[in-house]
C-alpha cells in the first residue's frame, strides 16, 4: 500500500485553474522531488495535501485513510510535516520552545494539569523537553537552544524549522524549497542534513526545489508540473533529458 | 529556597496589609483604594492573555466582569440571605467565610461559560472583526441586565453587604482584602503557569504566526477559545469581588469605560508582560485617585487665574480626556508599553538571583 496516494487533484480559485487532475503516489522511504516553474502549483498541491486548501475535486489518501478536509493540525497528528517557503518560525520565543511546541499534539495534558502543575504534566514536560533537546543535538543546534530564532543566520533558521518538523516523528515530510536564500555553503549543509534524516529515521520525503543541485543529487525520482498538470514524471536521469521539461523549465543550461 | 522566594515575599506583604488594615493603620479609603488596585490587577491581567499573549483584539471585556459580578451577587444572596428574589438563605451565614471561595468559583465559571458561548461563533473572525464583536457583546450583556427587572434592572442589584457583613459577624477581619489578595494571586499564577507550559506556549504560537501553529499540530481554534474562557473568567472574579467590595452593582458600572479601562491598563504595561501589566493596572489605579484630587485643584487654579469662565467647574468627566491622552502620548513615545513584551525579571536580570517563580 503506497504511504501517500492522490488520484484525480483539481484546484480551482475562481476562474483560475491552478491544478487539473493531479495524481501521484509515494511509497514509504521515498525521497521525491515536485519541480517545475513559478506558479505552476507546486506549493499549491502542499498546501491540499496538508490541509490548508480543501480541494475542489479529488482524492488523497495518506497512510490508509482519507485525508481530504481534514484540518492541517489533524493531518499533522496522522504523521505529516511540513516546512515552508519563508520561513515560518515562531520568532518571539526560543529555539527550544519552537522544537517543544512540535510536541503538542501528544502532550497528554490539559489546562488543568498545567495550572495545577500535577504529576501528569511534570511527565508530559520532562518527556517533551528530551526530545527537544535530542532534535537540537541531531541537527547540530544545541548552542543556540535558549536564543530566539529572529537573531539567527539565514540557514540556521532553515535548520531550526527542519529540526521542529521532525520533532513530531513524521512518517512523511514535506519540504517546500529548502534551499530557497541559502548561500551554497548552506546548501551543502542542507543536502547532509537531509540525507541524513532520510537515511537515520528511513521517512518518506517530498520536496518543492528549484536549484537543481539539490533535487537532483537527493531525489530518486521526479514529478515536473507545469500549469497545473504533470508533465513529466521519472528518474533526474530521465527528467535532465527530457525534451518537453527542457523546453517548459530546465532550459538548454547544462546541468 | 529561591524558588518560594516569590510567595514568602507575597504572603508577607499580604499579611502586612491585612494587618496594617486589621488594627486600623489603614483608614477605610486606603483600604478601598487598595482592594480595587488588587481587582483592577485581575481585570487588566487576564485581559493581557487575550490581548497580549494572543495578540487578538478583545474590546468589551467589562462584559464578561458584568456577568461575574451579577452571578456572583446572586450566587452570594441565595447562599446567605434572606431575599425576595431566592427566599430563605440557603446556608447559614456562619458558613460565609468558608463557602465564599464558591460564590467568586462560581462567579468565575459563569462568566467564563459566557466567554465560551462568545467565543464559539467569534472566532471564525478575527482581528477588527473580532474587536467590532466583542464591543457589541459588551453592550448586549448591558442592555440585557438592566432589562431584567427581577435583578434590579437599570436599578442595579444589592444584598451582597450582608454576606461581606456575615463573614465579618464570625471573624472580625478586612475579608474583602484577603479575598482580593487570593484571588490575585489564584489569577496570577494561573495565567504564569499557563504561560509557561508548552500546553499555554500553543497561544504564543498563534500570535505568532497561526499557520506555523496549525501545521505544527496545534488545534489554533481550540487554543483560542481556551484563552478566551480563562480570560473572561478571570474577568468574572474580578466582577464578583468588585460587586462585593461595592456591597451594590450596576451594569453600567461595566461598559465600553470599564472595557476601556481595561485596554489602557494592558497597553499602559506592555502587552504579554505580567508584571508590566499589574504595574501599569496600580499605576492606573492611583492615578485615577489622584485625578479626583487634581480635577478640583486644577478647577481652583484656573479660576483663581481666571482661565476659566466663571460658570465653569471643570468637572471629573476630564479624568476622560486625561487618561486618554495619555494613551495617545504613550503609543506615540513607548508604543511597547512600560516593559514591551518582556517580564521585570528580563528588564531587570539581577532579580532572577533572588527570585525564580514556580
Amino acid at each position: 500500500m503506497p504511504l501517500l496516494e492522490i488520484s484525480g487533484l483539481t484546484q480551482r480559485f475562481g476562474g483560475i485553474q491552478a491544478l487539473s487532475n493531479f495524481s501521484f503516489q509515494m511509497e514509504e522511504h521515498e525521497l521525491v522531488g515536485l519541480i517545475g516553474p513559478n506558479g505552476a502549483g507546486k506549493t499549491t498541491v502542499f498546501n491540499i495535501v496538508s490541509g490548508f486548501y480543501a480541494s475542489t475535486e479529488g482524492e488523497i489518501v495518506f497512510d490508509g485513510r482519507r485525508i481530504n478536509g481534514l484540518k492541517p493540525h489533524r493531518v499533522t497528528a496522522m504523521g505529516m510535516a511540513r516546512t515552508f517557503q519563508n520561513i515560518r518560525l515562531w520568532n518571539d520565543m526560543t529555539v527550544l520552545d519552537n522544537i517543544r511546541l512540535a510536541r503538542y499534539s501528544w502532550l497528554g495534558y490539559g489546562f488543568l494539569d498545567a495550572v495545577l502543575r500535577t504529576a501528569r504534566h511534570g511527565r508530559a514536560e520532562h518527556a517533551v523537553e528530551t526530545r527537544a533537546r535530542e532534535a537540537l543535538e541531531m541537527m547540530d543546534l544545541s548552542e543556540c537552544a535558549e536564543e530566539l530564532p529572529k537573531n539567527l543566520p539565514y540557514g540556521l533558521q532553515r535548520r531550526v524549522e527542519l529540526a521542529r518538523a521532525l520533532t513530531g516523528n513524521p512518517k512523511l515530510l514535506l519540504l517546500d524549497e529548502p534551499a530557497a536564500g541559502l548561500n551554497s555553503a548552506d546548501v551543502e549543509d542542507l543536502i547532509r542534513h537531509i540525507r541524513w534524516i532520510y537515511d537515520e529515521f528511513g521517512i518518506s520525503i517530498w520536496m518543492i526545489e528549484h536549484q537543481m543541485k539539490v533535487v537532483m543529487s537527493l531525489c530518486q525520482r521526479l514529478t515536473v508540473i507545469n500549469f497545473g498538470s504533470i508533465l513529466a514524471e521519472g528518474t533526474p536521469e530521465y527528467i535532465r533529458q527530457h525534451p518537453e521539461v527542457i523546453d517548459a523549465y530546465l532550459g538548454d543550461e547544462k546541468i | 529556597m529561591q524558588r518560594y522566594t516569590f510567595n514568602i515575599l507575597f504572603f508577607l506583604a499580604a499579611v502586612a496589609l491585612v494587618g496594617l488594615a486589621q488594627f486600623g493603620m489603614l483608614d477605610k479609603y486606603a483600604l478601598t483604594i487598595i482592594t480595587f488596585m488588587g481587582i483592577n490587577c485581575i481585570f487588566a491581567v487576564s485581559l493581557n492573555l487575550v490581548n497580549g499573549y494572543m495578540g487578538e483584539f478583545s474590546c468589551g471585556h467589562g462584559g464578561f466582569m458584568c456577568v461575574g459580578a451579577y452571578a456572583g451577587s446572586l450566587i452570594s444572596v441565595a447562599f446567605f440571605t434572606d431575599s425576595k428574589l431566592f427566599g430563605s438563605a440557603l446556608f447559614p451565614p456562619e458558613l460565609a467565610p468558608v463557602l465564599f471561595p464558591l460564590v467568586l468559583l462560581g462567579a468565575t465559571l459563569a462568566a467564563a461559560l459566557f466567554g465560551l458561548v462568545v467565543a464559539l461563533p467569534s472566532f471564525h473572525t478575527r482581528d477588527d472583526y473580532l474587536a467590532i464583536i466583542t464591543i457589541a457583546v459588551n453592550y448586549i450583556v448591558i442592555s440585557i441586565v438592566e432589562n431584567i427587572d427581577a435583578i434590579g434592572g437599570p436599578r442595579g442589584f444589592s444584598g451582597m453587604r450582608k454576606t461581606v457583613n456575615a463573614m465579618s459577624d464570625v471573624v472580625n477581619v478586612p475579608w474583602m482584602l484577603i479575598w482580593t489578595i487570593l484571588g490575585l494571586f489564584v489569577c496570577v499564577m494561573t495565567i504564569y503557569r499557563l504561560m509557561t507550559s508548552t500546553y499555554g506556549k500553543g497561544i504564543s504560537a498563534v500570535r505568532q504566526n497561526e499557520v506555523a501553529a496549525e501545521i505544527m499540530g496545534i488545534n489554533t481554534n481550540r487554543v483560542k477559545i481556551m484563552a478566551f474562557m480563562v480570560s473572561s473568567g478571570l474577568a468574572g472574579l474580578a466582577g464578583a469581588l468588585y460587586a462585593h467590595v461595592y456591597g451594590y452593582v450596576n451594569a453600567q458600572a461595566f461598559n465600553i469605560l470599564k472595557s476601556t479601562e481595561g485596554l489602557v491598563m494592558v497597553y499602559l504595561g506592555g502587552m504579554g508582560s505580567i508584571s508590566g501589566v499589574l504595574l501599569a493596572a496600580v499605576a492606573f489605579t492611583l492615578l485615577t485617585e489622584l485625578l479626583r484630587f487634581v480635577i478640583p485643584w486644577l478647577d481652583g487654579v484656573l479660576h483663581a487665574m481666571s482661565l476659566l469662565p466663571a460658570g465653569y467647574e471643570l468637572s471629573q468627566i476630564w479624568k476622560w480626556v486625561i487618561i486618554p491622552l495619555i494613551l495617545v502620548l504613550l503609543m506615540q513615545f513607548r508604543p511597547e508599553g512600560f516593559l514591551g513584551n518582556r517580564e521585570l525579571t528580563q528588564v531587570f536580570p539581577w532579580i532572577k538571583r533572588w527570585i525564580t517563580f514556580k
